[in-house]
This record gives structure tokens, C-alpha cells and sequence, in this order.
């Protein structure tokens, strides 16, 4: 075993710093912890970059504002290009995975066929994920949850569907000890949480890894169809976010960009690897998200509990139409008085009811049609990502049908009003008042749309032409020493959570690396 | 709506931002609300009318509109450059009188409206044709609300008894 490496703060290692590390992995979310932590344990010499800061326990106090500005991309303020998406994505020493609700599924299989009949993938199969799958599920303890432990909130959604006769079931969750708190989204408090945080980073750190963190890789120096180094900007000042104008530089044997569906394109396309026929940062998807908010006579204490703990795929598979499942959501003051419509008194009605309500949510399925392209990610003029996504006319039928179903379970659920994300709200207080949500409007800023999940922009498959990357090593097409590891592979959306998919891939991937380059020294 | 429409409408929007400081100046911003600390971000005329927006959405008796928009210009300043700049011409798009004519036959200043002309304003935002009036309504709507409700002190009010006493397990 290696000598233990360590979390180093990149403000410590003075501007000019050169790290050559046999492998550079740039992102420590879900992609990048798993495939350091394997490839340390086989020996590799890996160094982590990560744009944010070292947050831990200590630092999460379960509050919002403490943890948007701490751990979220942009302060939790980035948004499409139109607004018309709130982009909800981790910013973190552990990424995403720090701050998600914990809901972890493997990658359905109608999606790896999908991928394979449509895509090209092959080498994919639930056969070949499984055993990575069972790895990561045992490190993680990912477990199905006991319906009597869910929270209200999802409690209300199991019994609403299944009183409509709609498929509910209780998900997995990576938690271990947890004391279903409530505030997953916010950082666990007590670690019980097995994000990459306290996981596969300190299994990598163990084995002589070292995090080096609030360093921004700038750009991936390209030679000869080889990344020969990675430039990387220091950040610091109060919100670890301003570059302080030191310098590191990695010059690495291979490089793995792990840095989301967002950052990695961004990251590709600020590096000259873009262009007209490539396809980075293109079909980008995010599980766009509708919900409703229902009004109960009893307390619901919609901010406590496991977040999410049911889930419905029953609305999956509609045919020619996009498909949606159904989750509930956590909501505290700022989440609530961000989503909740109106303002001034009108504002603080909703708000006031916050202890009585519940909060579900309709998540669409995107990318599984041929007419259906999903978003970009290019460059703004500072080098910054730019997401855009014009939702098309098939998901904002989606919306509609999905926001009618939501109703339609809250009130078998026992929900006095149901009121949907638009602005002035749907009020729906029976079914004879449904009808109000077919008649209303779908447009960008008529009702409220968020996402929590982003995919896609660095696809893998055969074809150059169309994907970024080759399916069986998530090698870039043209550069030998380049691979991308993180959501941003996959070719369309899931269906599901993402976390364990990226987790399962990671670790197919960082298994089969480690066979070739074994082999080619 | 059709895509083409939209468009239309997209681009006429981004033309509006463009054009968010012309004729300004022909009728000064009310500077009610003068910042109490340096500001990074804005300027005064955009903090007063972020800070009158505020006074809007958050009419409790205890809201500081002046508070509020110091933490929304300390939110803003998250994103990247360009949505930075963003913000500033959307907070000059709300006060300019010249769009507010064309757009709603509203010359007033914002900063100058009395209250129910301000949430007038704020709803024709809102209702506009123009997806980019619109998302700037729940961008302002959704930051200054975001802003209130961080403080502890607006809890109890809600009902909400604010996080669990936690304990570590060993």
C-alpha cells in the first residue's frame, strides 16, 4: 500500500505548483471518488482536482442558505439559459452525491437496451454492471428503506397511488445510522450519509490519493492527440469561488474528466475540443421537474424525515408519449418560499400552511425519442458553461398529464387543495376541478420547472459522429489518454436516480482501465 | 406555443435587455433605498429598485427591503459574469419607464410607483408574452423570497420549529 495521500486546499501549494501524478482525475463526485478509489487500489498513482471546497459534518448546520452558498454550483442560482430550469447540482469536495436525497436504483435494464439497440453501446448489460453494482451497493450500504419508515410526506404518495391503483414502491437509499433528519439536501450532520465524501475519497486518500481542492481546472492542454497537462486556477476569497490568480499545473500520464453533465463538456469545449462536427456538449438531459404542493388538515412536516422513500414508476412507459416518475420532495423555508407562487400576501399564505403540506413531484423521462434532442452546453464569453434547454412540446404535454396524476393522488391521498407550480397557482380542491390543469398554461415562466439530474453532453458510442467517447473504456474518439467518467456519458436520460448508475459505470470502467493499462504499461 | 413564436418573442426580449438603459436618465430613479454597505455588484439606482422589488414580495411587518437586497446581490454574485450582468439590466428593464410604455403604458419609474402600482408592474412581468419578462419575475420573486426566509427569525412565524438536536452516532 501507498502512503496515505490527503485533502490539500490548493491556496496552500503556492502558484506554479506542478503535480505529475500517473492519473489526473478532474471532479470528485460520483464518477471521480469511485474510479480514484479503485484505481488507488490497484496500485495507480491518482490525484483528484475539485473545484469546491473541503466541506464536512462540521460544517453542515442544516440551514439552506449556509448550504447553497457552501455546496451548490452557482449558489444554487444556475438556471437554463431562458431561466425557464433551475439547475440543481453539487459544488463539493464529494460533488452532487453530498447533497442528493439518497435515492439510488441501478440503471434499468429497457435503458441499457435502448442504449444498445439505438446507441451503439455495447459491452453494457445488466450482466456486465451487476457485479459492480453489488460492489458499490455493499461499500455504500444501499438498502431498501421499510415503508414504515418513510416520512408523511412520502407516505401520502404511496397511499395516493395506491389508492388510484398506480404502482408505489419504497426505494434504496446509501445511508447507514441514518436518523432520517430530514436535510440530506443540506449535507448529513451525523455522516450517515455514505456519499463519496466519507467513502470512496477517504478509501483513495488511504491508499495515496491525494483531493486536491478549490482548484478549477481551466483547460486540458492538447498535443498530438494526447492531453499533455491540465492548467488550474486557485480559488479563494470568502465564497472559495474567486480565482486568486495562482496557478497548478498537472502533467499526468492519463486524465479522467468526472466533472458532470454540465462542467465536463464545458470543460472539453474550453480545452478546443469542440466544433461543428463533434458532438460535445450536445443532447444534454436533466429530468425536467413539475410538482404540486398539497394542503392536509393534519401536520405533514414536509422537512423532515428521508426524503425520499416511494417512489412510482407507474407513469414510466406512455407510449409515443414522455414518460414521467413520481417522487416526493423535501421542502424547508427557502426551497418552499422559492417554489411556492406569488408574492407579498398572497406569497405567505402558501408559506404559512409549509407544516401541512406535502410536495410531489412528476419527473420527465427525456432523450428516448429521435425527435427529441434534449439541451446543449456551450461556452459563455468568460468560458463559463451555458446550458440551454427549450423544453419541447412533448414534455410539456408530459408536464400537463403529469401535474393531473400528482392531483389526482394527493387528493385520493386526502389533500383538501392541491396547487400546481404555476403562477397564479392551479387550485384543484376535487376532480371535478382537474380539468383547470389541462386548460392552464405550459410555458417557460407560466409554471415552475427544476432539475435535479443532469446527463448527457459527452456521449458514449461507437461513432465519433455522435458520441464523444468509445462505450467500452469511456475513451475520448481522438485523444488516447482522455476519459470522461460521470453522468455526462450516458446517452439519454434514466428513468430513474442517477448516482448509481454513474457509481456502477465508474466502477466497470475504472475495472476495465486498470486491465488495459496493465497491459500496455 | 410554436416554436417559431417563441422565438420571436425570445429574440424581441434579449432585444429589450439590450436597449434596458435607453432613456433612463429622463426620469431619475427614486433612491429610497440607499445601501448600508459597499455594494460589489450593483449600482444605487439598480439596489433601489431591488430593494423597492423586495418591499413587494415580502410585505411582513419585520422585512428589511434594504437587507434583502444586500443578500440578493451577495446571491447573484454565485452565477457566472454574464447572468451577473443579467440581473443589472433586468433591474433597469423593471424601472425604465421608456419600456414600460411600450411594453405596459406604464412611464413611471418603478421606483416611483405607489405600492399597488409596483405590484401592477411586477404582474404585468409576470403575465407578459415575453418568456424573458416573465422568468425575470420569478428570478427577482424567487431571490428576494429566498433571502427572507434564510433568517432564523422568520421560522416561528411559519410554524416551522427549524432543525432536530442532532447526535453523532459512534
Amino acid at each position: 500500500m501507498s502512503a496515505p495521500g490527503g485533502f490539500v486546499d490548493a491556496g496552500t501549494v503556492g502558484t506554479g505548483k506542478k503535480y505529475t501524478p500517473e492519473v489526473c482525475i478532474i471532479g470528485s463526485g460520483a464518477g471521480g471518488a469511485v474510479s480514484a478509489a479503485l484505481l488507488t487500489a490497484a496500485g495507480h498513482d491518482v490525484l483528484v482536482v475539485e473545484e469546491g471546497g473541503h466541506r464536512t459534518r462540521k460544517d453542515f448546520n442544516m440551514r439552506e442558505d449556509v448550504a447553497f452558498a457552501q455546496l451548490y454550483q452557482e449558489g444554487a442560482t444556475r438556471a437554463t439559459k431562458d431561466l425557464g430550469i433551475t439547475l440543481l447540482q453539487g459544488r463539493t469536495v464529494g460533488g452532487t452525491t453530498v447533497v442528493n436525497w439518497t435515492t439510488c436504483f441501478r440503471t434499468p435494464d429497457p435503458v441499457l437496451d435502448h442504449w444498445r439497440d439505438r446507441h451503439g453501446v455495447r459491452g453494457l448489460t445488466s450482466a456486465d454492471l451487476a457485479p459492480h453494482f453489488a460492489a458499490v451497493e455493499e461499500r455504500l450500504s444501499i438498502a431498501e428503506i421499510p415503508l414504515a419508515d418513510s416520512n408523511r410526506n412520502n407516505r401520502l404518495l404511496y397511499d395516493g397511488c395506491k389508492a388510484l391503483g398506480l404502482e408505489a414502491t419504497p426505494t434504496k437509499r446509501n445511508v447507514k445510522q441514518c436518523m432520517k433528519s430530514g436535510y440530506c439536501g443540506m449535507g448529513c450532520p451525523v455522516d450517515a450519509k455514505q456519499s463519496m465524501l466519507i467513502t470512496y475519497l477517504p478509501d483513495a486518500v488511504a491508499r495515496g490519493a491525494t483531493v486536491l481542492y478549490r482548484c478549477r481546472i481551466e483547460r486540458l492542454e492538447i498535443e498530438g492527440g494526447r492531453v499533455v497537462r491540465a492548467r488550474g486556477q486557485v480559488l479563494g476569497g470568502p465564497s472559495g469561488r474567486t480565482p486568486t490568480g495562482e496557478v497548478v499545473v498537472i502533467e499526468a500520464k492519463r486524465f479522467l474528466v468526472s466533472a458532470g453533465a454540465i462542467n465536463s463538456p464545458a470543460l472539453l469545449l474550453r480545452s478546443g475540443l469542440g466544433g461543428a462536427d463533434t458532438p460535445i456538449g450536445r443532447r444534454t438531459f436533466l429530468h425536467p421537474v413539475v410538482g404540486i404542493t398539497g394542503h392536509y388538515k393534519d401536520l405533514v412536516e414536509p422537512y423532515y424525515g428521508a426524503p425520499q422513500s416511494i417512489a412510482s414508476h407507474a407513469l414510466a412507459h406512455r407510449g409515443a408519449d414522455v414518460g414521467l416518475f413520481l417522487e416526493a420532495a423535501p421542502i424547508h423555508p427557502v426551497i418552499a418560499s422559492t417554489a411556492l407562487p406569488g408574492f407579498g400576501d398572497a406569497h405567505r399564505r402558501g408559506m404559512i400552511e409549509l407544516p401541512n403540506t406535502a410536495a410531489h413531484i412528476a419527473l420527465a423521462i427525456d432523450g428516448f425519442s429521435p425527435d427529441e434532442p434534449g439541451g446543449t452546453v456551450t461556452l459563455r464569453p468568460s468560458g463559463a458553461a451555458l446550458v440551454d434547454y427549450p423544453i419541447p412540446p412533448r414534455i410539456w404535454e408530459a408536464f400537463r398529464f403529469g401535474l393531473r396524476k400528482l392531483a389526482e393522488i394527493d387528493l385520493a391521498a386526502g389533500a383538501d387543495v392541491v396547487r400546481t407550480g404555476h403562477d397564479p397557482s392551479i387550485e384543484v380542491r376535487s376532480v371535478a376541478d382537474l380539468a383547470k390543469i389541462d386548460a392552464a398554461a405550459y410555458d417557460v415562466g407560466r409554471v415552475s420547472v427544476f432539475s435535479a439530474h443532469q446527463m448527457g453532453g459527452c456521449a458514449m458510442g461507437p461513432d465519433p459522429k455522435t458520441a464523444v467517447v468509445r462505450p467500452e473504456d469511456l475513451r475520448h474518439h481522438s485523444v488516447e489518454n482522455l476519459h470522461v467518467v460521470d453522468g455526462s456519458v450516458f446517452p439519454t436520460s434514466l428513468g430513474v436516480n442517477p448516482q448509481e448508475s454513474i457509481y456502477g459505470l465508474a466502477h466497470l470502467t475504472a475495472t476495465r482501465l486498470h486491465a488495459s493499462w496493465g497491459q500496455s504499461g | 406555443m410554436r416554436r417559431r413564436g417563441f422565438l420571436r418573442l425570445g429574440l424581441l426580449g434579449g432585444g429589450l435587455l439590450a436597449l434596458s438603459s435607453v432613456g433612463l436618465g429622463m426620469w431619475p430613479a427614486l433612491l429610497r433605498h440607499a445601501p448600508r454597505r459597499k455594494l460589489e455588484l450593483l449600482d444605487e439606482m439598480e439596489f433601489a429598485v431591488l430593494a423597492a422589488v423586495a418591499a413587494r414580495v415580502v410585505t411582513q411587518p419585520d422585512a428589511d427591503p434594504i437587507e434583502l437586497a444586500h443578500r440578493v446581490e451577495e446571491a447573484v454574485r454565485f452565477g457566472a459574469p454574464e447572468s451577473q450582468d443579467d440581473f443589472k439590466k433586468l433591474l433597469r428593464l423593471l424601472e425604465n419607464g421608456f419600456a414600460g410604455m411600450l411594453l405596459d403604458l406604464r412611464p413611471r419609474p418603478f421606483t416611483r410607483l405607489p405600492p399597488e402600482a409596483q405590484d401592477a408592474a411586477l404582474l404585468a412581468f409576470r403575465d407578459s408574452r415575453l418568456a424573458l419578462r416573465r422568468s425575470g419575475y420569478h428570478a427577482l420573486r424567487r431571490l428576494t423570497a429566498a433571502a427572507y426566509y434564510s433568517n432564523i427569525s422568520t421560522w416561528a412565524g411559519l410554524g416551522y420549529p427549524g432543525p432536530p438536536s442532532i447526535s453523532v452516532p459512534t
